[in-house]
């Protein structure tokens, strides 16, 4: 069924244009993906930084977060319009892969991390700044979300790879 | 040219390193993971620093105090992206050698330590003066834009390099490079087409 659908985007406008424009539509847009992940993975880097007590500790958790989750937020929303981007300049070598919809589920399980992260703190500012952050369990929680970033972004790599993943690869069956 | 660099090349792809990479169905994809996980971390990092300069970001810090507790880990991420850069130069060097995106990206890191040494030798000397103060003076700003905009051109032509390569060791050398008119174009470069990777 995705493969269907990925056929038939590949004949909509958009796509057609983006397809004959490859030769600087496709680089660029990739370049400015690239640009959103180190916006994205600089950021969060840097809270996690501060949850770990590497870097920051002149600024409470709350000003880290202010400070940099906007830039998080907003270059997921860049990543999210250039990989759409992507998604219709190339429909059936992004979606007919194990990569991308693996990736996909990391972004999601990434971003309720995320989501739960900033409510937890609006919530119980004190508690987060007192004692929170320096429990074991948060700053393991802190680690194991910056390696969900690195498995998305070798995942997204991936994608151009996809036939390493062999029968589990829906493109080495097409 | 007054030394012939080809035989160098050659015998750089030749090494066990370089065959090993070449041969292996995921060491090369691993090797340009870890270059952009690498990169991401540099430019991230650096554009904290840059917009601190530029009076855009963080502005109630301590310069200082940003400077030494980020640029540790931008070195870091920096040995990591140059590391696995090397070691995907190794597979095909001769290739990337002649590749005219691949130059561009040298000179602009050049240039990048360049500017970094520009910073020393202006607004470095006097951080006590404005390590408090929301933006850098002027010489410092200039340093930061020109730093943004350099690290998003490396950023570009690494992209355009994946783009004009192929690591198939027959294909040929572009002998001119690609120009930029076939690239504004959208034109195919010269040579083979370009696998995609």
């Amino acid at each position: 069924m995705v493969k269907q659908f990925a056929e038939w985007l590949s004949t909509t406008s958009p796509s057609l244009f983006l397809q004959n424009h490859n030769a600087w539509a496709i680089p660029t847009i990739q370049s400015v993906h690239i640009i959103g992940i180190a916006v994205v993975l600089g950021s969060a880097f840097m809270i996690y930084l501060r949850i770990l007590g590497w870097a920051g500790m002149d600024q409470t958790l709350r000003q880290t977060t202010s400070r940099f989750a906007p830039w998080v937020t907003n270059g997921l929303y860049l990543m999210l319009v250039t990989g759409v981007l992507m998604v219709i300049g190339e429909p059936v070598r992004e979606l007919v892969t194990f990569s991308f919809w693996l990736k996909m589920f990391l972004v999601a399980v990434v971003t309720i991390f995320a989501v739960a992260f900033r409510r937890s703190l609006r919530k119980n500012e004190r508690r987060w700044e007192e004692t929170l952050v320096k429990r074991r369990s948060i700053q393991g929680l802190a680690i194991l979300t910056f390696l969900i970033w690195v498995g998305i972004i070798i995942l997204g790599r991936l994608i151009a790879y996809d036939h390493i993943w062999g029968p589990w690869s829906p493109a080495t069956k097409a | 040219m007054l030394i012939d660099v080809d035989p160098l090349l050659k015998s750089l792809e030749a090494t066990a390193l370089a065959t090993k990479i070449r041969d292996s169905v995921f060491l090369f994809p691993m090797l340009e993971s870890t270059h952009v996980i690498g990169l991401a971390l540099v430019f991230g990092t650096i554009s904290i620093i840059d917009l601190r300069l530029l009076g855009l970001a963080s502005t109630q810090r301590s310069f200082q105090r940003m400077a030494s507790d980020i640029l540790k880990w931008t070195w870091a991420a920096f040995v990591l992206t140059a590391l696995t850069g090397l070691l995907m130069f190794t597979t095909n060097a001769s290739v990337y050698y002649h590749n005219l995106y691949f130059r561009i990206k040298m000179l602009l890191l050049a240039l990048t330590g360049l500017n970094m040494l520009c910073f020393e030798l202006t607004a470095g000397r006097t951080i006590r003066n404005w390590d408090q103060s929301p933006s850098a003076p002027r010489a410092g700003k200039a340093v930061a834009a020109l730093s943004l905009a350099m690290w998003i051109g490396v950023i570009c032509m690494g992209r355009l390099i994946g783009f004009t390569t192929t690591r198939a060791a027959a294909a040929p050398p572009p002998p001119a490079g690609v120009s930029f008119d076939d690239f504004l174009q959208g034109s195919p470069p010269p040579g083979p087409p370009p696998k995609r990777e």
